[in-house]
């Protein structure tokens, strides 16, 4: 018999027909093992080497998300048609002791076997359990509805985006055509989480709160790569401040170039705000987030690399300036972070059509 | 006008800042949980800005000093590990101010001091005062409190008080000490904290009984059989905590609050809604329910108390109960409980419910097991050997903490035997996120006006009239039940064993 090949990351290549075989032959190997699952977890990249650099990520998430992932690598210009499967389990212990596995299987789909995803992976869910789908990079053609139908939750990162206006309108479409309550979650707006709690927090204090009918300026600092959680941040304020899209104002400085972009809102009270998001190749993901108006003036800011931002607040005869936790930087441990938080995330799905829209507006 | 930046992001009552005044700041409670308890949540992100933390205590210490004694623990101690840069921002908040508890004039620089912090550092004049000194001084202090005007918030804030347990020794205490409390605060600005309700596994019994449609049909009399609550403990009194101990014992310090609080999430009644009073209006029925023993006899005949002899624990000598540190020689204190409990409910009619709480005990493992009764006596039942146990819905409350049910399976085979198997939920397995420590989750509810996890006036008052019956059978009586005795390293006396051999039940092993 001949021995099978074993791949340093993605573990001992099987036969695709036999994969539940394999399984429960890896889990038989040692019985101190325990297997733990509360979720399929399915990783999607068209990208060439994802495989071997999800399967690290994947090792790194199943620290604290017990799942079974489910790795897919496609190649759709190969001229040859390929399934091939790979299993492996990351294990770690728990309290130092016990041993507790997830289970891995790695697909890579070449040719026109890529139009085989379907059957094939989705034959190896574990049953009952939700299914989270970690898809990277652009959307492809493989997006469609037979696809996100399966899906509970289906996670992307638009930061990286060519034409985010179109991508969006597919995923506004897939909202609204999945046969059943499908919960999207981009990465770029979890980025912009803590930055969210945070201005939340500055807001709990009643001389921010009682200034927010003042407030008349936003400025975001943002790194260019990451201006889509700039985007949604602003939209975010807009949304809960009830702050209309005006139309442009003359402006001293250019709408949009390159690193500043400007939009003007009304609030309820008729109070134009001018808000102002500012590229920096220097800033973290989100850099600073500052909110002024009258004597007033709040601000969250982080530091490059910082693991915290520090929020103040500053206005006559009072000063208040505490640390908090800082969003992370990597889309797997960003992630981790979301799984955690769980939730139908439609606080997403209220900001979406402002987001669109101030991306149409540059 | 509301926040409108709050919504959806997190699925909890608001803390709002405010200035955390600690009575007994130099104490370990203090350094090893208090501190590092609200140091995690500002690293969390759930403590709001503008928090500060006021350390009173008797001994002379500056702030400097202060803050150097909390860091040094917290170093040791942090759930999330201590990070420099967010301690050396954190400490900015945190103050001393030395007093003794009796001092009037001491509380009246107290109330001075805190509006120059206010001052200073911004903040609009919440405060939280957290008791954790010495149970002696709780009457002082809160008196002083109210002298020096502490216990009124200004317009459009709060002042709130959190006493730790012990909260009385008996009924008049407690009711006495209520008094104080409710001239100083008004009930609802009063949290009696236990810890225990803060573990999350005692916050999952309500989610496990009331979110899960399988449980709540099947709990009551007419399926459970019997229901046992165990706290074991395996330690004795070390680093002198004998002297507290033995004005204590086995039953005040731990079944009064702590044991009975989880039998009422246990064996409540599904409340209206989730707000505080919802949940303690059903929790303090359970206790008013509890069958009331009114005399010697009757406590003899379903507590049982004894005291450890000296015997091995994890492979070491120990010594008996009466030999420890700071421990009366001829002491009459319990160092092991046992009772067997009646809820006289429609519910919970015929079912005993069986509390254990002992030191010196093989480990140490807190847990409510449910047994259900045994299915009828046909089929499998009618083989030789019935069903090999009844099944067992366990839920571990610390350590491990997690969910297990017993079920009886057949074993592979061309004949029909039968074994029990379990199905194990452990939290650390399925969760590899380390829950918040007890005493952070009720800090923040504290600091957001949530008293759902705290004990209510009647509550506390409620417990210790049906411990008093106990006590009084014990220590006033002409013919008190005997004191038992148990091997250190064992699983209680045999006395125990036989409370509920009378009825047809043993104790789960652990």
């Amino acid at each position: 018999m001949a021995t099978p090949e074993m791949h340093p990351e993605l573990g001992r290549e099987v036969p695709v027909g036999s994969i539940d075989k394999e399984l429960h032959k890896l889990w038989a190997e040692d019985e101190a093992r325990t297997n733990a699952s509360l979720m399929n977890l399915a990783v999607y990249s068209e990208a060439p080497g994802a495989l071997e650099k999800n399967s690290a990520a994947v090792r790194e998430l199943t620290a604290e998300h017990a799942c079974r992932a489910i790795l897919i690598g496609i190649d759709r210009d190969a001229p040859e048609t390929s399934i091939r499967a790979w299993i492996t389990a990351h294990c770690h212990l728990s309290h130092g002791k016990k041993s507790i596995c997830c289970e891995q299987i790695a697909f890579a789909l070449t040719g026109k076997a890529t139009g085989r995803l379907r059957n094939t992976v989705f034959a190896h869910l574990a049953s009952d359990l939700p299914l989270i789908f970690w898809w990277q990079g652009e959307l492809s053609p493989i997006f469609e509805d037979r696809l996100y139908s399966l899906v509970d939750r289906f996670v992307f990162d638009s930061s990286g985006w060519v034409d985010p206006c179109s991508s969006f309108a597919r995923i506004t479409e897939a909202i609204a055509n999945a046969t059943r309550p499908l919960v999207v979650q981009d990465l770029a707006w979890t980025r912009t989480f803590q930055f969210r709690v945070s201005v939340a927090s500055l807001f709990d204090d009643p001389i921010m709160l009682s200034a927010l009918s003042e407030i008349g300026a936003v400025e975001i600092i943002y790194h260019p790569a990451h201006r889509g959680s700039a985007l949604q941040l602003l939209a975010w304020l807009a949304v809960q401040a009830s702050w209309s899209d005006t139309v442009e104002l003359p402006l001293a400085v250019p709408n949009h170039n390159d690193s500043k972009a400007c939009f003007s809102f009304e609030s309820t009270s008729g109070k134009t705000i001018l808000a102002t998001l500012v590229a920096n190749p220097d800033s973290a993901p989100l850099g600073c987030l500052t909110l002024s108006g009258g004597e007033v003036s709040a601000s969250v800011s982080r530091e490059a690399g910082s693991s915290h931002v520090i929020r103040r607040i500053e206005a006559p005869g009072h000063f208040v300036e505490a640390p908090g936790p800082a969003d992370p930087d990597t889309c797997a441990d960003l992630i981790g972070e979301q799984l955690a938080r769980g939730g139908k995330n439609s606080l997403f799905r209220k900001i979406l059509p402002r987001f669109r829209s101030l991306l149409e507006r540059q | 006008m509301t926040n409108p930046f709050r919504e959806d992001l997190v699925s909890r009552s608001r803390p709002e800042p405010c200035t955390v005044v600690i009575f007994g700041a130099t104490g370990d409670l203090t350094h090893r949980k208090l501190v590092p308890a609200i140091y995690n949540l500002a690293i969390d992100g759930e403590l709001p800005p503008g928090v500060k933390i006021l350390g009173f205590a008797r001994r002379e210490k500056s702030d400097a000093e202060f803050r150097k004694g909390l860091e040094e623990l917290n170093r040791k101690v942090s759930r999330s590990g201590h990070d420099d840069t967010i301690w050396a921002s954190f400490e900015e908040s945190i103050h001393y101010h030395q007093s003794e508890f009796t001092d009037l004039a001491g509380y009246q620089r107290l109330a001075a001091r805190l509006d120059e912090i206010d001052r200073e550092r911004g903040g609009k004049g919440n405060r939280l005062f957290y008791i954790a000194s010495a149970p002696e001084f709780f009457d002082d202090i809160l008196t002083h409190l109210k002298a020096a005007g502490l216990n009124q918030a200004a317009e459009g804030c709060w002042a709130r008080v959190i006493v730790e347990k012990p909260f009385g020794t008996d009924l008049a205490t407690a009711q006495q000490l209520n008094e104080v409390v409710n001239r100083t605060f008004q009930e609802k600005d009063t949290y009696r904290i236990d810890h225990y309700l803060g573990k999350e596994t005692a916050q999952n019994l309500m989610v496990l009984r009331f979110a899960n449609a399988i449980f709540e049909p099947l709990w009551n009399s007419r399926y459970i059989d019997q229901i046992q609550i165990t706290c074991a403990e395996n330690l004795g009194m070390e680093g002198g905590r004998g002297g507290y101990y033995d004005k204590s014992g086995a039953l005040r310090d731990m079944v009064q609050n702590h044991l009975l609080q989880l039998l009422s999430l246990v064996a409540m009644e599904p409340p209206t809604d989730l707000s505080a009073d919802g949940v303690r209006d059903e929790k303090v029925k359970v206790i008013r329910s509890l069958r009331q023993w009114d005399s010697p006899e009757k406590v003899a005949a379903n507590v049982i108390r004894a005291q450890y002899h000296a015997g091995h624990v994890d492979g070491k000598p120990v010594p008996g109960y009466r030999e420890e540190d700071r421990v009366d020689p001829e002491s009459m204190t319990e160092s092991y409980v046992a009772l067997r409990l009646m809820i006289d409910t429609w519910r919970w009619s015929g079912v005993p419910f069986y509390i254990r709480m002992g030191k010196q005990l093989p480990k140490k493992a807190t847990e409510i097991s449910v047994h259900f009764k045994a299915p009828p006596g046909v089929l499998f039942n009618a083989l030789a050997g019935g069903v090999p146990g009844g099944n067992v819905l366990v839920i571990r409350i610390q350590p491990d903490e997690g969910i297990s049910l017993r079920m009886v399976s057949k074993i592979p085979g061309t004949s029909l035997r039968l074994e029990p198997v379990k199905m194990d939920f452990h939290y650390s397995t399925s969760f590899g996120k380390s829950s918040p420590e007890a005493y952070e989750r009720l800090l923040l509810d504290a600091m957001a006006g949530d008293a759902t996890l705290f004990a209510r006036r009647d509550e506390v008052e409620e417990a210790w009239r049906f411990i008093d019956h106990i006590e009084r059978a014990w220590h006033q009586s002409e013919n008190p039940p005997p004191m038992a005795g148990y091997v250190a390293g064992t699983w209680g006396p045999k006395e125990a064993d036989e409370l509920l051999q009378a009825d047809g039940h043993v104790w789960r092993r652990l």
